[in-house]
């Protein structure tokens, strides 16, 4: 199924912002779009349109979105991002120990919000992300992500021996360049992309991570001295042009 | 929600109390005396004629007819209800004027001793001795309230000596309820203030998104003008102001009356200011910000108990600082240090802008609050912020030009 065709229930008692997100949902594509102004309301449309994702604002006219949150998670196991206009809600949020799948404080922007409902649909419901197995094109280079191999098409450059070349990358090589391929343009820090390639406990990587940047470049760049796609920010990590 | 107070306000406020309560206390005290002189003076100048022993005996004279009493002091005793009698040595009376029907004619040594003391058939007495005789004047019953005070000589020592001391307990008395009431009424004042502006800030928030919201949405409607679509542009910046604003008016007034309960947790600091730094690069267009990050090595690792989002706060305000009072080529260069010594972290923020402004130091600098003269709320933030997780800050200007933040935090071992 299509990220677009699951349905979002939006609750809010603000008419105005219900009516705007609605729009701002819509024109993202997600056509399946239910509003209510109340808990009654959205227990009924819950129960009546089986949402796939609940957007919910904590504040409601009868009664605070903490609750109907716990009552519908008896139910089941539907994913729910929280609206909130309070700092305290927010570390009630912060943890997300009460199960919720995040949160959104107000005012958001628009791009923020379909940014978020995105992520948690795709990783509650599994969705392929379509880029992940796209291949990234850095110059001459093409990265195919789906298998993890490196295709160069050197072309005349090369001159007589100008074949076509392929080169696998690591698994660790794999990880660093998924994570700046998918934040790419951004700058992303060296302690994320030891999150990403280490996972948890990861103090004391970076030097390692260094040494797998040099390797990543030597298959992707062209001059791995002076990279054109790898970049480093001095101080703070790698981005990927 | 955990409640702490910040103890130099509660101590003023105390003292403020009890300064108060001294000086009510002295006050009533001192009218009291004034009240009971005034009072006391004119009811006996009312009615507090007593006519007493002594005088009448004056009055009285031996004659060979017997006892005569002077015209104007037998007048005086009519005028005051009193009666007079002289008892000679055997308890007889051999005269007397105006004297109740009731009252014997001889009186017992013990009938004598009981009068002196107490009342006579109920008749206040006075009793003055003349050579063998004794001269009693009396008054009408329930005129006079007549009464000895005996008290054991050690006793009256005690009370003069253990004087001040009483004082002074009953002063500690004073001090401890009026601490007691003070911080209820503050707590309570508090709470209601800060509530207040919980609820102000969260009903401008849902508005608010309304504004962002639409704002953005216009931005990018490419069937509107460039000049419309910049004019959005603007709004959808100056909202975005306005939400941290409020974010720093909520967060201020949590923190002024240290009810901001900080969620401390493990931090790591190099990575706290490397993604916070990164965060903000990425969001802002290229070329325009720069930030230059600079750790020792042994820094990599320190930790901080402290809260996550405000030490975030910390570095965001102190990057939008910069931003707001870049130097004349709009181009901001921010650069961020830490170093260590000790168990103790440094970390000093740097930019080359304009630098702070004499009144902003002073502002940062003094304890009083309310500087909010100058916009300085943001940095006030940052300094609450590292005070309040035990830490020491300070700002100031840097010789080249621009201005540097310097923060220690305390590091906690892995």
């Amino acid at each position: 199924m299509d990220i677009h065709e699951y349905k979002i229930l939006l609750v809010d008692d603000e008419k105005t912002l219900l009516e705007m997100v609605a729009g701002f949902l819509k024109r993202a594509g997600f056509h399946h779009v239910v509003t209510a102004g109340n808990c009654r309301q959205a227990r009924e449309l819950f129960h009546k349109e089986t949402p796939h994702l609940v957007l919910l604002d904590v504040m409601l006219p009868d009664g605070d979105g903490f609750t109907l949150f716990e009552s519908l998670r008896k139910e089941s196991e539907i994913p729910v991002i929280f609206l909130s206009a309070r700092d305290e809600d927010e570390n009630r949020l912060r943890g997300l120990g009460l199960g919720a799948d995040d949160y959104i404080t107000k005012p958001f922007l628009p791009e923020e919000l379909i940014l978020r409902v995105k992520a948690v649909l795709k990783r509650v419901y599994r969705i392929k992300d379509a880029r992940e197995n796209e291949s990234v094109l850095l110059g001459d280079c093409l990265v195919d992500l789906g298998s993890g191999v490196v295709h160069w098409n050197r072309g005349e450059k090369a001159g007589a021996g100008g074949m076509d070349t392929e080169v696998a990358l690591t698994a660790k090589e794999y990880a660093i360049l998924k994570k700046l391929s998918q934040e790419r343009g951004r700058i992303v820090t060296i302690d994320a992309l030891c999150d990403a390639v280490w996972q948890e406990e990861n103090y004391g990587y970076e030097n390692t991570l260094i040494v797998h940047i040099r390797r990543l470049r030597e298959k992707i760049e062209e001059d791995p001295s002076h990279p054109k796609y790898l970049l480093t920010v001095r101080g703070l990590g790698y981005r990927l042009v | 929600m955990k409640i702490q107070y910040n103890g130099r306000k509660l101590m003023k406020v105390v003292l403020y109390g009890i300064s108060v309560i001294i000086m009510i206390i002295v006050l009533v005290g001192i009218l009291n005396f004034v009240f009971l002189l005034a009072g006391g003076y004119i009811y006996s100048n009312m009615s507090w004629d007593y006519i007493a022993g002594g005088k009448v005996m004056e009055a009285l004279t031996y004659t060979d007819q017997g006892y005569v009493l002077a015209e104007d002091m037998f007048r005086k005793l009519e005028e005051q209800d009193q009666f007079a009698m002289l008892l000679n040595e055997k308890g007889e009376v051999v005269w007397s004027v105006r004297k109740p029907e009731e009252l014997k004619n001889t009186y017992t040594q013990a009938d004598i001793a009981r009068m002196t003391r107490w009342y006579l058939k109920g008749y206040p007495v006075q009793l003055r001795v003349w050579d063998d005789r004794i001269m009693v004047v009396g008054m009408q019953k329930d005129t006079a309230w007549k009464y000895n005070l005996e008290f054991p000589i050690s006793w009256m020592d005690f009370v003069m000596k253990a004087w001040w001391y009483y004082f002074a307990a009953n002063l500690a008395w004073i001090v401890v309820l009026v601490f007691l009431f003070t911080r209820r009424f503050m707590k309570s004042r508090e709470r209601a203030r800060i509530e207040w502006i919980a609820g102000v800030s969260h009903d401008i928030r849902t508005p608010l998104s309304v504004v962002m919201g639409y704002a953005d949405t216009l931005e990018h409607d490419t069937g509107l003008s460039e000049e419309a679509r910049q004019q959005a542009a603007v709004i959808r910046h100056q909202s975005i102001v306005m939400k941290e604003l409020i974010a720093d008016l909520n967060l201020t007034s949590q923190l002024e009356y240290s009810m901001q309960a900080l969620r401390k947790e493990k931090v790591r600091l190099a990575e706290m200011i490397r993604s916070t730094a990164a965060e903000f690069l990425n969001d802002t267009l290229s070329g325009q910000l720069k930030i230059d990050v600079r750790m020792d090595g042994d820094t990599e690792h320190i930790y901080v108990m402290a809260d996550r989002q405000l030490l975030v706060r910390v570095l965001r305000n102190l990057i939008n600082n910069s931003i707001k009072h870049n130097g004349q080529d709009k181009s901001v260069n921010i650069q961020i240090s830490m170093w260590k010594e000790k168990r103790k972290c440094y970390i000093r923020f740097e930019d080359n802008g304009v630098g702070y402004s004499p009144e902003i130091l002073h502002g940062l600098q003094s304890r009083k609050k309310g500087g909010a003269k100058q916009n300085i709320h943001g940095l006030e933030i940052v300094k609450k912020i590292i005070l309040a997780h035990g830490g020491k800050i300070r700002f100031g200007n840097c010789e080249e030009g621009g201005s540097y933040c310097l923060m220690v935090l305390r590091g906690e071992k892995r």
